[in-house]
């Protein structure tokens, strides 16, 4: 069984084309459900996000199921082929699994590392197995993507550090007062940063909000926008005595707090932090407010210098998460192989088992005069003895380092005791793959 | 018996590190429990020789550092657990590992005095020793707050910054560190206090209790270390003397006590050398 890959994503495609491609969440489910029934493959998961859109199934044949996945996608969207073809990028097996867990781990995601993929992956997975549409494979495969998304956020640093400056005024507040419940902020102008920032620190628990602008309406729009209080501009002086976080973003060519000003008001604050985020330019605040104890200013420049290291930092930390990656492929590749081997290891047990039963039948009429407690003991025994014989080389079957040693292998075992390919598999024997997670999970 | 803790303290200390470093929670999780076990095992040794001295092991200066390190490890993991914050272990289990190592270094023999029989006595030192791990603790704060304060003030967001809890975490946990430390540095001088008039009643020729005033080191420095902690609390209650200030105010008082602790202690003569 092979896993197969077919997408678009923001890396081959257009977002004219993706956006045609797209799959929303409500037809997902049903286009999982046309693919594992319609297709020869029986498991489908769509991973469908404003980034890509990419189908992975399992398939006995992938070259078959290339033609398959893009007639589906055609007929599914009401495209030509021709119109999207082109864009596509198809992965199989290795490839296709070293394709997910850098998908999981953001690695492949627009801004690196960022959190919400691993979100959309499971989400992806869950509506696929809510729909029985998931076997071993692919319940492998993701389970695995999740835990390289884990473990990658862990172990390395791609995900850390604000990489917009409103997530990066949030996160020096926090630096500097830890928990932001019940601190008062004061917004000094309404602007789309000033705005994003304020709405940041909402979602963070902030106490008062207020806000005040030389135009009231502006104000009054924002507070509706943020659930804030707007105050007259003529008050602003008596709102930065409350406030511990100070947002300026107006328009004003001079400064509008100088040194004094917060001078005036530190008194008042008994020696709390006063963390001013000057968003303006030309800027709002003097820069010599900053050298007052007790008080952080940063202005745009700033908070954009310390994007900019995180950025470079998360670059830096690609090569580990990268090799987590090939870490995870490696040993999802060692599933898949030891997976190859199941068929023979069950018809192995079902040829010892068939002979066993045989003997046993042989023997009946000898067998007779026992007692039901020694009759029992006695198929207790065979069975133990067949088990024992069968314990090493099913171990041996399942750990073979490669495809062509495990065809020869299954090759000799198959002459050696006679096996046919086409024995088939009772629910007993598919609790022989012992290694598989849950087929389900909902 | 003191060496088994100190090789518990070094191996809690190296886990501390390696989380600080690579900020990964299992080895947290191992540094704080190695803690726990060596701060079990120090408990252990210290219980065996307050068994075998009828007193707990603090007359002589060996013994009274080791029993020190003890209460910082303790007043250390109170605080580690009761605010979850791990990043400390880091600035304190090399203070405690130090002790350790001059207490395990140079083992004393405890002195028996008659002073030792008044049970003052071990109200005042038991009282000092927990003063100076609550200043320890305060010192440490202090300092990593001063460090980070540093790098947020000059946008220079580095190492530190990413590790270290929150500028205001560390200055109420100074705040709180440096109050009971006060507290229990006022019961341990006025019981010195109270004690010295009533004994030198009764043994009005004993050199140790006639030198005992300002002008011994010993007792200079202990005084000065209360004027610095108290000023620390006053200007933060009434001049609004937080964050930096503070932090410089915990780190000086730490280093005024140290100072009096070991090199003063072990090698200046002074009122409270019992022969």
């Amino acid at each position: 069984m092979h896993v197969f890959l077919l997408g678009v994503s923001h890396q081959t495609a257009p977002i004219d084309v993706r956006e045609q491609l797209d799959f929303s969440s409500r037809d997902v489910g049903t286009a999982v459900e046309t693919l594992a029934a319609r297709y020869s493959a029986g498991e489908a998961v769509v991973l469908s996000t404003c980034n890509r859109s990419e189908i992975y199934v399992a398939s006995d044949d992938p070259a078959r199921a290339r033609s398959e996945l893009i007639e589906f996608l055609g007929s599914y969207h009401n495209l030509p082929a021709d119109a999207f073809e082109g864009h596509v990028f198809v992965r199989t097996d290795e490839e296709a699994s070293r394709h997910l867990f850098r998908v999981a781990a953001g690695l492949d995601s627009l801004v690196v590392g960022e959190p919400q993929i691993l979100g959309q992956v499971k989400d992806a997975f869950q509506v696929a197995a809510a729909r029985q549409c998931v076997g071993p494979v692919l319940t492998r495969l993701f389970h695995t993507s999740f835990g390289v998304g884990k473990r990658v956020r862990s172990e390395t640093g791609l995900g850390e550090g604000a990489i917009s400056v409103g997530f990066a005024a949030v996160a020096l507040a926090r630096k500097i007062f830890g928990r932001l419940d019940g601190r008062g902020v004061l917004v000094v102008g309404a602007g789309e940063i000033s705005t994003l920032t304020a709405q940041h620190l909402r979602s963070q628990g902030v106490g008062d909000i207020v806000i005040t602008s030389r135009t009231a309406a502006h104000a009054d729009a924002l507070a509706a926008e943020v659930n804030g209080r707007a105050i007259p501009w003529g008050d602003l002086r008596g709102a930065l005595a409350a406030a511990d976080i100070v947002i300026t973003a107006t328009g004003s060519p001079r400064p509008i707090l100088t040194r004094a000003d917060v001078e005036t008001v530190s008194g008042r604050r008994r020696g709390e932090p006063l963390f001013i985020i000057d968003i303006a330019v030309p800027r709002d605040v003097d820069a010599a407010v900053g050298e007052i104890e007790q008080v952080f200013l940063y202005n745009v420049d700033d908070l954009q210098a310390v994007v900019q290291e995180n950025l470079s930092r998360r670059s830096s930390e690609i090569g580990r998460a990268e090799s987590i990656v090939s870490e995870e492929v490696e040993r999802f590749a060692a599933w898949r192989r030891s997976r190859g081997a199941v068929p023979t290891v069950v018809a192995l047990r079902q040829r010892f088992e068939q002979i066993r039963r045989a003997e046993l039948q042989r023997l009946e009429s000898k067998l007779g005069a026992l007692t039901p407690e020694a009759r029992a003991s006695v198929d207790e025994v065979t069975r133990l003895i067949v088990e024992k014989l069968l314990l090493a080389p099913t171990a041996q079957l399942k750990a073979l380092p490669d495809q062509e040693t495990q065809i020869a292998y299954t090759e000799a075992v198959n002459r050696l005791f006679e096996l046919r390919d086409d024995t088939p598999l009772t629910p007993a024997d598919e609790a022989l793959d012992t290694e598989r997670p849950n087929r389900t999970r909902s | 018996m003191t060496i088994v803790p100190l090789l518990l303290y070094l191996v809690s200390g190296v886990a501390y590190a390696v989380h600080f470093a690579r900020r990964d929670a299992g080895v947290g999780r191992i540094a704080t429990t190695a803690l726990l076990v060596a701060a079990l095992a120090h408990t252990f040794a210290i219980g065996m020789q307050t068994m075998e001295l009828h007193h707990i092991p603090l007359a002589s200066l060996p013994t009274a550092v080791s029993t020190f390190g003890w209460l910082l490890t303790l007043s250390y993991l109170y605080l580690e657990i009761t605010t979850e914050e791990r990043t400390m272990g880091v600035f304190i289990l090399p203070i405690v590992i130090g002790l350790q190592t001059i207490s395990v270094l140079s083992p004393g023999v405890e002195q028996s005095d008659s002073v030792f029989d008044s049970p003052w006595f071990w109200v005042h030192v038991v009282s000092l020793l927990c003063a100076y791990a609550s200043f320890a603790l305060a010192g440490v704060l202090g300092l990593t707050y001063m460090l980070q304060f540093k790098e947020i003030k000059k946008k220079h967001l580095g190492y530190l910054y990413e590790r270290l809890p929150s500028l205001l975490t560390l200055d109420t946990m100074n705040s709180r560190a440096m109050t009971v430390g006060w507290v229990f540095l006022t019961v341990g001088l006025t019981v010195g206090i109270i004690w010295t008039a009533q004994a030198r009643a009764l043994a009005p020729d004993d050199p140790n209790l006639q030198a005992m005033s300002l002008d011994d080191p010993k007792i200079f420095f202990a005084v000065l270390t209360w004027v610095v902690y108290s000023f620390a609390l006053f200007a933060r209650t009434r001049l609004g003397w937080t964050g930096r200030r503070a932090a410089w105010l915990a780190a000086v008082g730490f280093a005024i006590i140290l100072l009096n602790f070991l090199p003063i202690g072990y090698f200046v003569e002074t009122s409270h050398t019992f022969q």
